[in-house]
């Protein structure tokens, strides 16, 4: 009887989840035809007004950002439920309340015309140079400031169910087992361990977000309050730069329960795993600074802990998980799928994705580099063969455990399309930075144009992969419920 | 139980007497920082009185504690712009529906503050920090005089004020999370 109400509620648990899925599987979708037509754009195949370029610059840079925190949420509520007391009228609020984010960010771009790419910086919503009016940039402020309370109201709800049953956010990342108090066998589970992690990063990140979303919305209003560009840089950057890069926190936790059930190996946590995680807390907060390397105002010191600490933030965690993987899988005889094949292929997108960061983040080079499109290179790699390649491992899996429905070859193709694509694209983008081309720039030079035009057409082959991807997403939304494999029964190891 | 009532009134006369209430009024950080949270902490007296003399209408008109807080961020956002603090001191309407709506959304606090439980005030409290925070910048960056009736200075001095009250208010979120909590019951949902 208790498992039967068990399993009703991990039920009705996926249907939540699937619906944050489904909903950031087809933003995602949706975006990557508005990168295809900028590329095009700037390829010089297709006429796109200047005007209507930079809204799809900024619906891009929004709707990625926004779409994969919304999947990466999603999975991480999951795996955390599992493990803690979750809130389901809490995301439920979420869920409404970043539709309703997403609902005013897209009329404010498309029917008010605002276009300040995603990061909105400070004084460029008010000043516009006619460009877009008042309520365009009140409707973006006003969604975002909405989105970022879903995610708020989320994040709360995870750190008062880690607290609850772990006793404090410190024990959740398993600072009392460091400390000896506890053993290593007793250490909170990865998925606890990563969750506390991100659940202190972007409930930071968010609040200097909504201080910056407020402080602009006054600004648009009346123009006469204005403030301090730098501390508003800061503040955006604060918020922009750690809410887009925890989408990987939460999406790697996907790995940390598929491998080991795939391969039928422990992967235990270690006291260098919750160093390595208790490192990458520390050292995401205060890594923005690498964003503004360009800023001669900003405290030198600021600047040097900006290049050491994102040095130092691409390993730990990044090592710990990747060689952990290989150690996971190395003549397991993992059978793999999908779900694994996606997991394992994020490892490579993470790792290979931070390169091209770290070297960004030197100060000589990034002085050189930073308004090249060798950044867009670093982020789609990192999120495209990284993060986004977990959420959809994770859609692959829980059609696995939760529906009859099997994969085909064109599952498969679509694998390798995406990987070959989504490669192909991060690839354009770094040897267009490698050129000097300037990124955000609508308009480019014919010798610019190549790299862009090729990135499109890989672009068209990453739509069509991602789409197989959501039908084979959406078949298991159709057959929810019907038998699935018994790996969900599995406990984690 | 008369002694919340009674210590509720005495800070609420002390507060109204002329040349206190002048001399708390003539100078920004205090009219603000003090006076006006005196006011809430006034409501919050006459609350507890209230709820225990009076349940049945805390029960009608604030079930589940979300009304009073949303009335409570409402009013007390009112009172945290300029313009109102300025024009508390120009208009006396103004003065008397201060001294009147504070205590009031005090009552209301009280009220709601354990009915919302731990994540309802975890929001509540996280939407402050920022505001707090918010605000101190404000008043500290604006280059120009906000209030007719407070200069600039003084403008700069409550806006540290307010980045005095955030730094607190971070350091208390800092020492709840981190702290151990396991042996408490009260962290529901």
């Amino acid at each position: 009887m208790s498992t039967a109400i068990e399993n009703k509620k991990l039920k009705s648990n996926n249907k939540l989840v699937s619906t944050s899925l489904l909903l950031g599987g087809v933003l995602i979708a949706v975006m990557m035809i508005f990168g295809i037509l900028m590329l095009l754009a700037q390829g010089g195949v297709i006429d796109v007004s200047d005007a209507a370029f930079y809204q799809f610059l900024t619906i891009h840079g929004t709707g990625m950002v926004g779409a994969a925190a919304l999947a990466a949420a999603g999975v991480m509520w999951y795996f955390l439920n599992r493990y803690v007391e979750l809130s389901k009228k809490i995301f439920i609020w979420f869920l409404g309340l970043v539709l309703i984010g997403v609902v005013l960010v897209v009329i404010g771009v498309f029917s008010f015309k605002y276009a300040s790419a995603w990061t909105f910086l400070y004084p460029l919503p008010a000043i516009s140079a006619n460009a877009w009016g008042v309520t365009g940039a009140l409707l973006y402020l006003f969604g975002m400031l909405i989105l970022g309370t879903g995610f708020l109201l989320l994040y709360i709800d995870t750190g008062r169910a880690i607290i609850k049953k772990y006793g404090s956010l410190g024990k959740g990342l398993g600072w009392d087992v460091l400390s000896g108090k506890k053993k290593v066998s007793d250490a909170p589970p990865k998925a606890v361990v990563a969750s506390t992690m991100v659940t202190i990063v972007n409930t930071t990140a968010l609040i200097a977000g909504a201080a910056v979303l407020i402080m602009n919305i006054i600004n648009v209003i009346n123009p006469s309050f204005t403030f301090d560009p730098m501390l508003a840089k800061n503040l955006t950057y604060a918020f922009g730069h750690i809410f887009a890069n925890a989408i990987i926190y939460m999406g790697v936790i996907v790995v940390y329960e598929l491998l080991p059930k795939y391969a039928n190996r422990p992967w235990a946590v270690s006291k260098l795993f919750l160093v390595a995680w208790t490192m990458s807390t520390a050292f995401t907060l205060v890594i923005y600074t690498h964003h503004m390397l360009m800023d001669f105002a900003m405290p030198k010191w600021m600047l040097i802990m900006g290049q050491a600490l994102s040095y130092a933030n691409g390993l730990p965690v990044l090592v710990v998980t990747a060689y952990g993987a290989l150690m996971v899988v190395y003549k397991s005889g993992i059978k793999w799928d999908m779900a694994s094949g996606l997991a394992f292929l994020s490892m490579f997108g993470w790792t290979v994705g931070v390169v091209p960061a770290v070297v960004d983040a030197t100060i000589v080079v990034n002085h050189v580099m930073h308004n090249t499109k060798w950044v867009p290179g670093h982020f789609h790699m990192y999120m495209g063969l990284g993060a986004v390649v977990m959420l959809f491992s994770f859609t692959y899996y829980l059609a696995k455990i939760d529906s009859n429905v099997k994969e085909s070859k064109l599952d498969k193709i679509a694998f390798w399309c995406y990987a070959i694509a989504m490669f192909a694209i991060s690839a354009q983008f770094l040897v267009s930075g490698a050129l000097s081309t300037p990124r955000r720039w609508a308009i480019h030079y014919p010798g610019w144009m190549t790299p862009a035009v090729f990135g499109a057409i890989a672009g068209v082959f990453l739509v069509i992969a991602t789409t197989i991807f959501i039908i084979h997403f959406v078949r298991y939304l159709k057959n929810r419920g019907t038998v699935g494999s018994g790996l969900n029964e599995q406990k984690p190891a | 139980m008369k002694k919340p009532l009674v210590i509720g009134s005495l800070i609420l006369l002390i507060l109204i007497i002329p040349p206190i209430r002048i001399y708390m009024e003539s100078i920004m950080i205090i009219h603000m920082l003090i006076q006006l949270p005196l006011l809430i902490v006034v409501g919050w007296f006459i609350g507890e009185f209230l709820m225990d003399k009076a349940p049945r209408v805390f029960e009608l008109l604030n079930d589940n504690g979300i009304p009073g807080i949303i009335v409570f961020v409402a009013i007390t956002m009112f009172w945290m712009l300029p313009r109102t603090l300025d024009e508390a001191l120009t208009f006396p309407l103004y003065e008397l529906f201060k001294f009147i709506s504070l205590p009031l959304v005090g009552i209301l606090l009280v009220d709601s503050w354990r009915k919302i439980k731990v994540f309802g005030r975890v929001f509540i409290f996280l939407n402050y920090l920022s505001m707090f925070g918010l605000m101190g910048w404000l008043y500290l960056d604006s280059p120009i005089q906000i209030c007719n009736n407070y200069l600039l200075a003084q403008q700069k001095i409550l806006g540290w004020g307010f980045i005095f009250i955030t730094a607190l208010m971070v350091m208390y979120v800092l020492q709840y999370v981190f702290t151990d909590h396991s042996a408490e019951e009260d962290i529901s949902e």
